[in-house]
């Protein structure tokens, strides 16, 4: 009897013992960060790559572990892709780095990053529960990624949104002469049809070129996710871990853009920040595009036919508008000690914090990622009507699916986007277009890695 | 004598010869070195990593699979393959079979190398729909289109070049302005003319292209967003007046995207071929023009006879350039491709790319570069096999 209970009193101490180290592997709360050099992979340029050097100093004087960063400019996203493929899990690599959460799944594949629920999560290290809560949920939960067990490999400093730039004054051109029947931004896909059509028919007053278009639309797969999200779909869905992109909303909102280019209100762009540019000249009455186009759109107006314009939510069939957030996060690749990957994790943590985030948020014209730093952006907004209009949207945002080979999905996507507005069967397209999807998605996940 | 009154080395050789060719190899050395870490270890690596499961790391040995899933299944391939082979027996058949006579035995051959010819177009048209049907679709198609804009542009390169050339040898006013001129689209970084060109042929009706066929009251064309067949383009009037609506299939050629994509390639390269033409052309011997003129003969058929036959090296050599070029295009495709015009104008480098790049699929990609590989050497061999022999080598 006695015997037996020395056994099993054994047993519960090994297996605690067990329980621990494995809980321990993954713990950073006795790790010590001091002194810690750590090298940031980035995209920006000018006033942005000026503005993350601020914060970066600022970071370096004040943390209390002698923690230095160092941020260095990489190229575009895809420079940076691509130079961080060949030096996955390597000491190489750079201890934090600037990624789209199809890159960052990219180099899941590869074990070449690190899981930072463990960091968040820590009682030490991590984010108080009010501190979590602060971040609009759409942006914290884009970088928590289900085909990968719910790891998170991302962590986002600003997002960007999908939003509808129309032209006000021309608009009230249409309401006075009882072209269409609504005041303000159409709201619903019938409103934003009637404008686009009256405007192609009604070329604007001051336009500065000629021709008039309702709607330029580019073919992007970021779009087609946008329109699809405005008619109550989605893309993909979290449960199965599969592409959706033959959903009853996609379907909608691809024939409600196809009839749009069959009554010859819409057009596609044809030059890269073409819609822009005839946005400006007042040629277009409509584009949707990132928020992170505020500044251009603006430049465009001012040097061309100087108009009063704003951002709308894209017109939806939803009680509340869905709005299609994305924007790159920032990963802790793997390859480097824990004190270097806690290190990384505090300076993510301050880039994140309320006050590094406002900065960061008026200097790159991004959204801030924390609720709280509104309060910091009063004068901003004051000064910005249409960043504080897209600002207001926030909360209804939510993000394409975070999975390995998106790019790819994204260019098939685009392609058959393309053939519906040039008339191809809607149906028929996005069921292929969704099994191509999930072929490719179900080819990455094959080689998931096993730990 | 002297070299027998030298110790003799190894096997006989003399010390001397032993040292001559032991310097040689060092001056050799480092390009080999420099060849062997550049040019040949990739393309050993390529074929090594084509062999494993490889997305972002390597994984297990799966030997050939990459290959059959770009070619199909087996019969596919082989029967494609095989008719290809065919087509060097046929042309072995006409040719060299039983001499260079005219009897009998060698019209037998030439007919038996006719029937082979039949039976090789055969196998390959079946071979090609098979592993269309079973390979993989986007590089298969990639090959096709690849074809079109190798044999698209290189020919047009080449004959208009000639002619530039031989425009450019007369004795003009301003002629080294004029060689600057055609030279320049070959100096242009191929991005910026890439660039350009997407200008020039927007779909917008009041941009240049389409402004100059306003002059001809055609209407304006979409060129880099037009996925149409050319043949549908230009005549899909008359085709809808016999009741054909849409053309499709090899023979309706490449789409208007990939066509406008050509003139690129045309515009970069006529230049630099001219050129090089000039240098073949200041090789010819003058008193072999003049001898044709005492026999009589005008400008076109010294041309004709003269200056194209002597000319044949450098246009073999240039044909030889063109097609491996045109095969490996990359850069100027990449920039001026459009979402909207889907995959119309992706050839076999630009689907490798997104293989790797974008499909994270990096040794079915390596494997299709090795494809790629085995084609434009098997194109190099066939182009040595049929025009090699016609080659003026003095």
């Amino acid at each position: 009897m006695k015997r037996g209970l020395f056994v099993l009193l054994g047993a519960v101490l090994l297996l605690g013992g067990v329980t621990t180290a494995l809980a321990q592997a993954d713990s950073y709360e006795n790790v010590d960060p001091s002194g810690q050099t750590i090298t940031f992979w980035h995209q920006h340029s000018q006033s942005r790559e000026a503005a993350l050097d601020k914060i970066v100093e600022a970071f370096n004087a004040s943390n209390p572990y002698k923690i230095t960063v160092k941020a260095e400019y990489q190229g575009s996203y895809g420079d940076i892709f691509r130079k961080m493929l060949p030096v996955l899990d390597t000491a190489d690599s750079p201890n934090i780095v600037v990624a789209y959460q199809n890159q960052a799944a990219t180099y899941a594949l590869g074990n070449g990053v690190v899981d930072m629920n463990p960091l968040v999560d820590s009682a030490k290290w991590g984010l108080s529960a009010a501190d979590k809560a602060d971040f609009f949920p759409g942006f914290y939960k884009a970088d928590v990624f289900p085909s990968f067990g719910g790891a998170r490999y991302g962590f986002p400093p600003n997002r960007s949104m999908e939003v509808l730039y129309y032209n006000s004054d021309w608009l009230k051109e249409l309401r006075a002469n009882g072209k269409i029947s609504f005041d303000g931004p159409p709201t619903t896909p019938e409103q934003f049809q009637e404008a686009a059509c009256a405007a192609t028919k009604s070329p604007y007053s001051k336009a500065t070129t000629s021709g008039a278009i309702g709607y330029e639309l580019s073919i992007d797969a970021s779009r087609l996710a946008s329109w699809t999200f405005a008619f109550g779909g989605n893309i993909f869905d979290d449960a199965t871990n599969k592409f959706t992109y033959d959903s009853e909303g996609a379907v909608k909102a691809m024939t409600f853009l196809q009839d749009l280019f069959k009554a010859g209100c819409a057009t596609i762009v044809t030059e890269a920040y073409g819609d822009q540019t005839d946005f400006g000249a007042g040629r277009t009455l409509f584009t949707v595009g990132s928020s992170s186009g505020l500044p251009y759109y603006k430049s465009a107006v001012d040097e061309g036919a100087k108009f009063s314009w704003s951002v709308a939510a894209i017109p939806h069939t939803t009680p509340d508008p869905v709005m299609n957030v994305y924007g790159a996060s920032v990963s802790i690749p793997s390859g480097h000690s824990k004190e270097a990957n806690l290190a990384a994790w505090l300076f993510i943590k301050y880039y994140t914090g309320a006050t590094a985030q406002a900065e960061w948020a008026m200097a790159s014209e991004y959204f801030p990622v924390r609720k709280s730093v509104a309060n910091e952006l009063t004068d901003y907004f004051a000064s910005h009507p249409a960043y504080k209009t897209a600002f207001d949207l926030l909360p209804y945002g939510i993000a394409e699916p975070p999975v390995p080979g998106y790019d790819f999905v994204r260019d098939e996507v685009a392609s058959d986007m393309a053939a519906i507005m040039d008339g191809a069967s809607v149906t028929d397209t996005l069921k292929t277009a969704n099994a191509t999807a999930n072929e490719i998605l179900a080819d990455q996940l094959k080689n998931l890695p096993k730990n | 004598m002297a070299l027998n009154a030298r110790p003799a080395g190894r096997a006989g050789v003399p010390r001397r010869v032993w040292q001559e060719w032991l310097t040689g190899y060092l001056f050799v050395l480092p390009s080999v070195i420099i060849i062997g870490i550049f040019g040949l270890f990739p393309i050993g690596y390529a074929i090594y990593m084509s062999l494993y499961s490889w997305r972002v790391r390597k994984g297990s040995y799966i030997g050939f699979e990459n290959y059959l899933k770009t070619f199909g299944d087996v019969t596919g391939a082989a029967a494609f393959f095989g008719g290809l082979l065919l087509v060097l027996v046929a042309h072995w058949l006409w040719t060299d079979a039983f001499g260079a006579g005219r009897g009998e035995r060698r019209r037998y051959a030439q007919a038996a190398g006719a029937l082979v010819l039949l039976a090789a177009g055969v196998a390959v048209a079946l071979g090609w729909q098979r592993m269309v049907h079973t390979g993989d679709r986007a590089f298969l198609q990639g090959l096709v289109r690849t074809v079109y804009y190798g044999f698209g542009s290189v020919p047009i390169q080449i004959a208009l070049a000639l002619v530039l050339a031989s425009l450019l040898f007369q004795k003009i006013r301003g002629q080294e302005l004029f060689r600057m001129f055609y030279f320049l689209p070959y100096v242009v970084p191929a991005v910026a003319g890439a660039a350009v060109f997407r200008t020039i042929f927007s779909p917008r009706p009041e941009f240049l292209a389409n402004t100059v066929l306003s002059w001809f009251h055609i209407p304006p064309q979409r060129w880099l967003f037009e996925t149409k067949p050319v043949l549908e383009v230009l005549f899909g009037g008359l085709l809808r007046h016999v009741g054909i609506e849409h053309v499709s299939g090899f023979w309706a050629g490449p789409s208007l995207a990939l066509v406008t994509i050509i003139f690129f390639g045309i515009w970069t390269f006529t230049g630099y071929n001219a050129v090089i033409f000039l240098a073949g052309l200041g090789g010819i011997p003058r008193d072999l023009y003049e001898a044709a003129a005492i026999d009589g003969a005008n400008r076109v058929q010294s041309f004709r006879f003269i200056t194209v036959p002597m000319l044949s090296p450098v246009t073999f050599y240039l044909t030889v350039l063109g097609f491996i070029g045109t095969f490996q295009a990359f850069t100027h495709i990449y920039v001026m491709r459009q979402p909207a015009v889907r995959d119309a104008v992706d050839t076999a480098s630009i689907v490798i790319f997104d293989t790797f790049y974008k499909r994270n699929n990096w040794s079915l990609a390596a494997a299709q570069s090795v494809v790629l590989f085995g084609i434009i050497l098997i194109l190099t061999l066939y182009q040595s096999r049929f025009f090699g022999r016609s080659v003026f080598r003095g």
